[in-house]
């Protein structure tokens, strides 16, 4: 049987998570002993429109990037979201929090602001334009999680990505709750696979991995209440790795 | 077996002597708390500590292990960890837990990998100093035990107490220097037993445990389930700190040779979305509520069923800390029913 062939492609982003793949190494090797990768601008300068798999990094912020995703996933059988930006938004997000696009290119870009590269519209998860197959959580992603998925699609079989929050993964290490060290950590409520490695840091988690299938809102405002905080200081938290996607919390 | 009473200066040589020798994890300060820790000074030991962080059930069931390698379609290869060790400082309510566990992972399927660990470990158990701000292990009988460890130790001030129980603790326990403990450092240990057996109780059950089966045959329906499920974020904190949880999950991951890999087995928790999907991605316990019930009703019916009517909430506490809306504390909810329902 001829070996897949993978193709990786870069949007909106800082390509920090084809950077966890570069840094994989020699486990890169072991990749392409299993398959081929075909186009992958930053480690090599080949390019191809024939590919099994694409893997789909950053988000998408221009009309003309709908097209050319719209393009790569009709050449390809399956379709893998890379990291925070591709499968939520990410930090890309936060723009959408504004409604006048051409003060925020003004603020970020000052006098450059109407160069025509720096056209911009409304920021798209990969999902919110094309059917995305399978997504890897993160920001950046875990290596680890990466190849256990890319493995387990060559295999044939699904990978599975926890459906639990941080927390599950924190108490494993035997982490005392952030919470409790006044931190407001969202843990309880964003999904897990990192190894609750902000928290094992002592750092909060930032829920770059997104928010769990169900997470419960009620349990977070209740929570804010028990420890004295009002919503915005959840809020504020939220915004980072969660605009504009649910569950968004209402006064 | 001895019984010696162990002045504390001889006892830290005794454990400086064990940690030369053996394999020894103490409970140490971690932060302003503590946890059961690679013990590398015995001036780490912290035997005045309240609770740890993590039961010991870590190191017969780690939170993730490889069962076995495995070739595809081909033989495979059970992994088992061969190292003797020294489990320093376990509380009665956790040795309880272990007793509990010990029993579970020899009925049905006889689970080698737990049962190797368990035959590999020498336990130093310690009756608790220093109650926990939610022990409620009073009220569960769990606060002194009388069996499970091979050495039991009581502080009496000056000195330990330290009772042989097994030919391994009497082994271990010879080569600690100290006389036979005298009838009034025995007196004082009893005086600490009868203290313990009232004092670890910030949460007070209004029933004896006996009777916690009766009352959750009664309490399927009762609405404490949806009113505390509401603002349950289904983390599994609770499930993730208990000593007498032991579900786990067990997942393949192939190595890239595609041919080769490893069996993995990992905690896992009732509380948790999808700890109950089977194939075809069917889900029989989705509600949270539901999965929120099943917890008090394993560790008051369930698993009591396969224990001889144990309880299996050993009244830690540790679920009550860990829990962030504060809705996990078993006490708060049996109670409740019991107020509710009566015990009879």
């Amino acid at each position: 049987m001829a070996k897949p062939k993978i193709a990786i492609f870069d949007f909106a982003c800082c390509e920090g998570c084809q950077l966890q793949i570069v840094n994989l190494e020699e486990e890169i090797l072991s990749l392409l002993g299993v398959a081929d990768v075909v186009e992958w601008r930053e480690a090599m300068s080949e390019k191809s429109d024939e590919y099994d798999i694409a893997i789909i990094e950053g988000s998408i912020t221009r009309m003309e990037d709908e097209e050319r995703l719209k393009r790569i996933r009709g050449c390809a059988k399956v379709l893998i979201a890379l990291g925070a930006c591709a499968m939520t938004g990410g930090v890309n997000k936060l723009k959408n929090n504004f409604e006048d696009f051409e003060e925020v290119k003004k603020c970020v870009y000052g006098k450059a602001a109407g160069k025509p590269h720096l056209r911009t519209a409304v920021t798209k998860a990969v999902g919110e334009v094309v059917q995305v197959d399978y997504a890897v959580p993160g920001c950046p992603i875990d290596g680890k999680e990466f190849t256990y998925i890319v493995r387990s699609l060559l295999m044939g079989k699904k990978p599975e990505i926890p459906d639990y929050p941080v927390c599950v993964e924190c108490k494993a290490n035997g982490n005392p709750c952030l919470w409790q060290y006044d931190q407001v950590c969202l843990g309880p409520i964003i999904r897990a696979g990192c190894g609750a490695r902000c928290p094992s840091n002592g750092f909060r988690c930032f829920g770059c991995r997104g928010y769990v299938d169900n997470p419960n809102v009620d349990a977070a405002k209740d929570v804010i209440n028990r420890f004295g905080l009002n919503l915005d200081d959840l809020k504020t938290k939220m915004v980072l790795f969660g605009s504009k996607q649910e569950p968004t919390i209402y006064e | 077996m001895s019984v010696k009473e162990i002045a504390k200066n001889d006892f830290t040589r005794f454990v400086g002597t064990l940690i030369r020798t053996e394999k020894v994890f103490g409970v140490q300060a971690k932060g302003d708390r503590f946890d059961f820790a690679p013990l590398e000074s015995a001036q780490d030991l912290r035997l005045d500590y309240d609770v740890t962080l993590q039961p010991p059930k870590k190191y017969f069931l780690p939170p993730a292990e490889v069962l076995l390698t495995y070739q595809v379609g081909g033989p495979y290869q059970s992994q088992l960890d061969g190292q003797e060790f020294i489990l320093l400082g376990v509380h009665p309510y956790d040795m309880v837990a272990i007793n509990q566990m010990d029993e579970l992972f020899q009925q049905d399927n006889y689970d080698t990998h737990y049962m190797t660990r368990r035959h590999n470990a020498t336990i130093i158990a310690c009756d608790v100093a220093k109650p926990s701000d939610h022990v409620f292990a009073s009220s569960m009988g769990t606060a002194v035990v009388k069996k499970g460890y091979d050495i039991l130790l009581t502080d009496i001030g000056d000195s330990f107490v330290a009772e042989a129980a097994t030919p391994k603790g009497e082994q271990l326990l010879a080569k600690a220097k100290g006389a036979a403990a005298d009838a009034q450092a025995l007196k004082k240990r009893e005086d600490i037993w009868a203290r313990n057996k009232k004092s670890l109780n910030k949460h007070e059950l209004k029933c004896d445990p006996a009777y916690l089966p009766k009352v959750l045959a009664k309490a399927y329906k009762h609405p404490v389930w949806e009113e505390k499920a509401k603002t349950c974020f289904s983390c599994g904190s609770c499930n993730q700190v208990c000593p007498t949880c032991y579900c786990f999950n067990v997942q393949d991951d192939v190595n890239w040779d595609l041919k080769t890999g490893q069996r993995l087995r990992e905690w896992d928790g009732c509380l948790l979305d999808g700890f109950t999907k089977v194939a075809p991605a069917h889900e029989f316990r989705k509600a949270r509520a539901d999965r929120f019930r099943h917890r008090l009703y394993r560790k008051a019916t369930y698993v009591p069923q396969k224990l001889g009517g144990q309880i299996a909430c050993v009244g830690c506490g540790r679920c009550v800390g860990a829990c962030l809306p504060d809705i996990a504390n078993p006490v708060n909810i049996y109670n409740r029913l019991i107020d509710d329902l009566g015990i009879g």
